[in-house]
């Protein structure tokens, strides 16, 4: 039998961990794509000056992508140290995935990471641009991966269980990418990795702005980072609708406590706006509800329902007891592989099989579960509300704030006056933790609502983590939090001192020349200019 | 000569587009949004900064058109 307080330090460690690389990773995401636009406009102009806005946000690019990659690493070790039932549970699905992450992380993106920083020299501008564009496309594609194998997790798609192995195989590798639940979540976590990358360039540039440093570099900067953020903050909001909607569907638990559903309304469902959630008490308290809006936005009309806590409940519990038989014929299988009568059993039964896992973290033998276990595992399966309920809306708020923010940006730089808007520009500096938080919060709803399960509706979390001591998991959390502390002050440090340095080949004032391009990559320094 | 290979590449980019927006389409299309979407933002962001280039000359020409006007 597990002991929870060690799935608890397995989880939080996990979490802490996922949290700050994902402090990380964002920023590559974006920054690779604003890299290249900058460079785009440097070689079909050839203006100098976007060379040197390209190499400047290209350093702290690679300061921020030598970090994150550090954080990243410790978490695939993860999987097998602190999480090996889920590793072998479920390794055919997520071994390709994150073996190709891995080969497309390495091969790809550092290769050419190394290029691009040490190419300029090197390379022709188009070459150069050529290598900035994979550079993007790798690091994007990398992110593809792992967030294939997470959507797995959200809805298991692609795979059965087979009985005799007692593990997940794969059969559908199709069907594993182009889920639809993997689709929308790739896009949305690209693209909030775009929205970052905008506003951390166009609060860096509000500050120059500011300081009346480095302006041609900063209003340039300005201008581009508020194009490639409005549009990317509508891409993130349509596909946060999207994942909503495959959500409902797929997770209807993780729906109804982002939305402190307690209890299943008739359309047209009235959106909470605001709550207070008790989850003993299963209600909500302070509740400011807004008519029709939830049935419009979680099924795109004014008839749809989904079901609340209370029905949701009762499901569980119905499918708890559909799936103790098939929990008991894995038994007899492991006993006997070619037991016909277990293997009948385990057919009829195998659809609700996780569900019968749930009840067995109260009775060891669930065939002797009792009436309350089950009622407990059934109210086991509804993730932290609250949690849930306000997560959600702090990135929600965050998005829509953010697009508010890109609007207004962009009507002042192609007004040319965001230089003199000095109250907005201060505001564009406090706007940087702003996608950050979002994106922490996103993951908070997208792991804690899938909550009991590490893979939805087939195996709990509780099942999944190793046999550690509790020792060892203080041991071990502490020790990651405080070097992953270290690498996120060094991050900061490292950040500010280059913005406070500026370019490293000028002012980033340079005259606007043009037509430099026919010369060697290597002669074209800012002293030519 | 150059204008064929130039045209072979942009109908094998047009193809491939074509191919892709097929087997993307019938899985959902969320993928093929991304690409299409990427492609985009990151080409109007460089529009955008190639305008102000233009609106700051545009501003340059008006100024010293009014200097020499004075004169
Ligand atoms: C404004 C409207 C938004 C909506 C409706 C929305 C919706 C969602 C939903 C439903 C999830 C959970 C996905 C799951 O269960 O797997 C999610 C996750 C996430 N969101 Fe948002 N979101 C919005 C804005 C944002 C913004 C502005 C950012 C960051 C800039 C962001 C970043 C994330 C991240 C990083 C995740 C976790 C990864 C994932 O599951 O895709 N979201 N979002």
């Amino acid at each position: 039998m597990h002991d929870i307080t060690v799935v608890d330090l397995s989880r939080l460690q996990f979490a802490a961990t996922a949290l700050y690389h994902f402090l990380f990773v964002p920023l590559t995401l974006g920054m690779t794509f604003m890299l290249a636009a900058m460079e785009t406009v440097y070689v079909v102009t050839g203006k100098v000056i976007y060379r040197q806005i390209t190499q400047f946000w290209g350093k702290l690019f690679l300061i921020n992508f030598a970090l994150g990659v550090a954080t990243g690493l410790t978490m695939e070790f993860q999987f097998g140290t602190n999480w090996s039932f889920y590793s072998s549970f479920v390794g055919d699905i997520f071994g390709a995935p994150l073996a190709i992450e891995g080969l497309m992380a390495f091969f790809l993106e550092s290769t050419f990471v190394g290029l691009m920083v040490f190419g300029w020299h090197r390379l022709k501008p188009g070459q150069h641009l050529a290598v900035t564009y994979l550079v993007a496309l790798g690091s994007n594609l990398s992110a593809l991966w792992i967030l294939v194998a997470n959507a797995f997790m959200q809805d298991p798609v692609g795979a059965h269980f087979n009985p005799t192995t007692m593990r997940m195989e794969l059969n559908d590798f199709a069907a594993l990418i182009f889920s639809s639940d993997a689709q929308a979540k790739f896009v949305h976590t690209s693209i909030a990795g775009y929205v970052t990358a905008a506003i951390f360039v166009a609060g860096v540039s509000a500050w120059y702005m500011l300081k009346n440093r480095h302006m041609e570099l900063a209003r340039r900067s300005f201008r581009m980072s508020v194009l490639f953020g409005v549009l990317s903050t509508a891409g993130v909001i349509t596909l946060g609708d999207a994942l909503g909607f495959v959500g409902a569907e797929a997770q209807p638990t993780k729906l109804a406590a982002m939305e402190g559903l307690w209890k299943t309304e008739s359309a047209p469902m009235p959106f909470n706006l605001m709550a207070f959630p008790s989850q003993e008490n299963q209600t909500n308290y302070g509740e400011v509800k807004v008519p029709y809006v939830l049935s419009i936005l979680v099924t795109h009309s004014l008839t749809g329902t989904v079901p609340g806590v209370d029905v949701l409940e009762q499901r569980a519990a119905e499918r708890i007891r559909g799936g103790i038989p098939a929990v008991s014929s894995l038994k007899m299988l492991s006993a006997d592989p070619n037991d016909p009568v277990a293997m009948n059993q385990f057919n009829t039964h195998q659809k609700d099989l996780g569900y019968g896992f749930l009840v067995k973290r109260y009775a060891d033998d669930v065939t002797t579960a009792t009436d309350e276990q089950i009622a407990q595992a059934a109210k086991d399966s509804i993730p932290h509300v609250a949690t849930m309920f306000w997560s959600f809306r702090v990135m929600v708020l965050l998005g829509l704030g953010m697009l508010a923010f890109f609007v207004l940006g962009l009507i002042y730089t192609l007004r040319n006056t965001v230089q003199y808007k000095r109250t907005f520009l201060k505001f564009a500096v406090w706007m940087i933790p702003a996608p950050f938080l979002a994106c922490e919060a996103g993951w908070l709803v997208a792991e804690i609502g899938r909550q009991p399960w590490t893979v939805y509706g087939l195996l709990p979390t509780w099942m999944s983590a190793s046999t550690h001591s509790v020792g060892y998991m203080v041991f071990s959390l502490i020790g990651f939090v405080a070097v992953y502390t270290v690498f996120i002050v060094i991050e900061m440090y490292l950040m500010v001192r280059a913005i406070r340095k500026g370019p490293d080949d000028g002012n980033g004032d340079a005259e606007l020349d043009r037509g430099d391009l026919s010369l060697p990559a290597s002669r074209k320094t800012l002293a030519e200019a | 000569m150059k204008t064929f290979i130039q045209f072979s590449i942009f109908m094998l980019i047009a193809g491939l587009a074509i191919v892709l927006a097929i087997i993307l389409g019938d899985c959902g299309a969320w993928y093929f949004a991304w690409l299409v979407g990427t492609v985009m933002i990151v080409l109007i962001a460089a529009v955008g900064g190639a305008l102000l280039d233009a609106q700051d000359e545009r501003a340059a020409a008006l100024a010293l058109e009014r200097k020499d006007g004075k004169h």
